[in-house]
């Protein structure tokens, strides 16, 4: 069972800077101010390249932040100020699906590396895991690639793979990159109703509401998920409180032109 | 307490630059090469010493399957290079020192080139141009491709998950094969030259041999080829793992893999050539 959240805010940054994946001297994003509740849905829209994906590593503290500071409920997730017990606790309370692929572990097959996170942080056998996450994967109807390799996956495949991988820790927060792009009609229709009881609780994911933070390259496939819209364009961070507005003026191509980078 | 290793995205981030000085800028950027791959092994050594209990159902299988892939994987091919070194060199030697009437010598002669110094380099080349080619491209394409990442994203150290087994199978492999690889061919090379003519019953060959061996032969040897098996550990995964790494770069991170090996182990080999001429 997941550790309830012990605070109503699951994430805080205060004029964070975001250092580019690729090269950690440039900047992709600079001043993000944000709190995110617990049991909310955010969804940050921007085109290819404008820093989303830096911007989940940063929070997951996989890159270090290139000014200010990330809480996650409300201890930091960089190294300074926390002993590391705390940070490695802090970490594990957070989920990351990375994009695309999700980054699977090529070696290893699929309900490798589905158990693995677990099996590794609970001293626990393969056998085991299989025993105790069963329902997990077969609610997220994986069992039977279990013993396929990763590279013989679609990647919407693989990503519910990584999905499955990161669920096995129970997080309080998921961050999602970009999860619902070049999906077909099926996968979208699973992952937006994956979302849903995610929001809501689901007993298999601990029963709490779940906080997600999604990137997003279009926004239209989240509107019916209610949640709140962020917008990183231009190396600039900007919160949207009427998404509706924006695209009954703007249309969703127009969202679209909106976060392309200008030159 | 445990320290959180630090990100590896930027570890080793400037490597190789020669600063615009031509052949000093290279000196210096080895230099900073060789204390990087210092600071990696010394990283390792902590990783291995704090956690060595930590999560054994996943690492002992880990370790294990190092274990098998550089070590009992390699066992055929060690025993056809053990039976054809043991005629050639153990066999040959042995013929033609008891024909110059040097029989006398023959144990001093195979333990002191044969056991020491060439057994531990045979072996360790063997297992870096097998397995350690292999586990360079394995971990530079894992690096390339975000795998490390996605281990850090989920709690995994890195270093203890990778690493540590990868080290300690390469360390293994190379003594239990350096050990297999003499007996084999000191076998083959005594059948070859009871064939050619030698008078010593088997017990009074390996008699002779055993007696040319000092007290701290084998603990100088254990140490040596478990030092020659480490470092290719370390290397490979200094390689493949602590810098950030494209696709088209674990190409020549796998070339200049073998090439710090080869440097690195003869260097460990001069090293015990001076302890050897101290005692």
């Amino acid at each position: 069972m997941r550790t309830p959240p012990s605070t109503t805010v699951a994430l805080e940054t205060r004029s964070l800077g975001i250092a580019s994946s690729t090269s950690l001297d440039r900047i992709s994003l600079q001043a993000v101010d944000w709190t995110v509740d617990t049991g909310e849905l955010w969804v940050v829209a921007g085109a290819q390249g404008a820093g989303k994906t830096a911007l989940l590593e940063t929070l997951a503290g996989l890159i270090p932040a290139a000014a200010g500071e990330v809480r996650v409920f409300g201890r930091r997730v960089d190294a300074s100020g926390e002993d590391d017990a705390g940070l490695r606790e802090t970490r594990r309370r957070l989920g990351l699906v990375f994009d695309g692929s999700g980054r699977l572990f090529s070696a290893l097959s699929v309900a490798e590396n589905i158990l693995l996170p677990w099996c590794y942080h609970q001293n626990r056998s393969h056998d085991e895991a299989l025993g105790e996450f069963e329902p997990l994967i077969r609610h997220l109807q994986l069992e039977s690639i279990l013993s396929r390799k990763p590279t013989s996956l679609s990647r919407s495949w693989s990503r519910r793979v990584a999905l499955a991988r990161s669920l096995v820790l129970e997080p309080d927060l998921l961050l999602l990159d970009n999860p619902l792009a070049g999906l077909d009609a099926v996968h979208l229709r699973w992952w937006r109703g994956f979302l849903a009881e995610a929001l809501a609780g689901h007993p298999l994911l601990g029963g709490e509401p779940l906080t997600i933070v999604a990137t997003a390259d279009a926004v239209r496939p989240y509107v019916g998920l209610d949640p709140r819209f962020a917008l990183v364009a231009s190396g600039h961070w900007r919160i949207i409180t009427d998404i509706e507005a924006v695209l009954a003026a703007t249309g969703e191509e127009g969202f679209r032109d909106l976060t392309e980078p200008r030159p | 307490m445990e320290a959180t290793p630090p990100p590896l995205k930027n570890a080793g981030s400037g490597e190789d630059s020669d600063g615009g000085f031509g052949w000093l800028g290279a000196l210096l950027g080895e230099w900073r090469s060789l204390t990087r791959l210092g600071a990696f092994i010394l990283i390792t050594l902590a990783t291995a010493a704090r956690r060595h209990r930590d999560n054994s159902e996943v690492m002992r299988p880990q370790v294990l399957g190092e274990i098998h892939r550089c070590g009992v994987r390699l066992l055929p091919i060690i025993s056809f290079l053990g039976v054809i070194l043991g005629v050639v060199f153990v066999g040959q030697t042995v013929s033609l020192m008891e024909q110059f009437g040097a029989g006398n010598f023959t144990g001093t002669f195979i333990v002191t080139v044969f056991l020491r110094e060439m057994v531990p380099m045979i072996a360790g080349l063997l297992v870096l141009a097998r397995v350690g080619t292999a586990s360079v491209v394995e971990l530079g394409t894992a690096r390339a491709l975000g795998e490390v990442e996605a281990l850090e994203a989920l709690g995994i150290d890195p270093i203890h998950y990778l690493v540590v087994p990868r080290v300690i199978g390469f360390a293994v492999a190379v003594v239990s094969l350096s050990a297999y690889l003499i007996l084999i061919a000191l076998g083959s090379g005594y059948l070859f030259a009871y064939a050619r003519g030698l008078k010593a019953s088997p017990i009074e060959f390996f008699t002779q041999i055993a007696g040319a061996m000092s007290a701290l032969d084998f603990p100088l040897w254990v140490l040596k080829t478990l030092l020659f098996g480490a470092l290719t550990g370390w290397v490979i995964c200094y390689q493949g793992l602590a810098r950030p790494m494209t696709l088209e770069e674990v190409g020549p991170a796998t070339t200049r893999t073998v090439a710090v090996c080869v440097v690195g182990c003869l260097m460990i080999d001069a090293l015990f050539i001076t302890v050897y001429l101290l005692l």
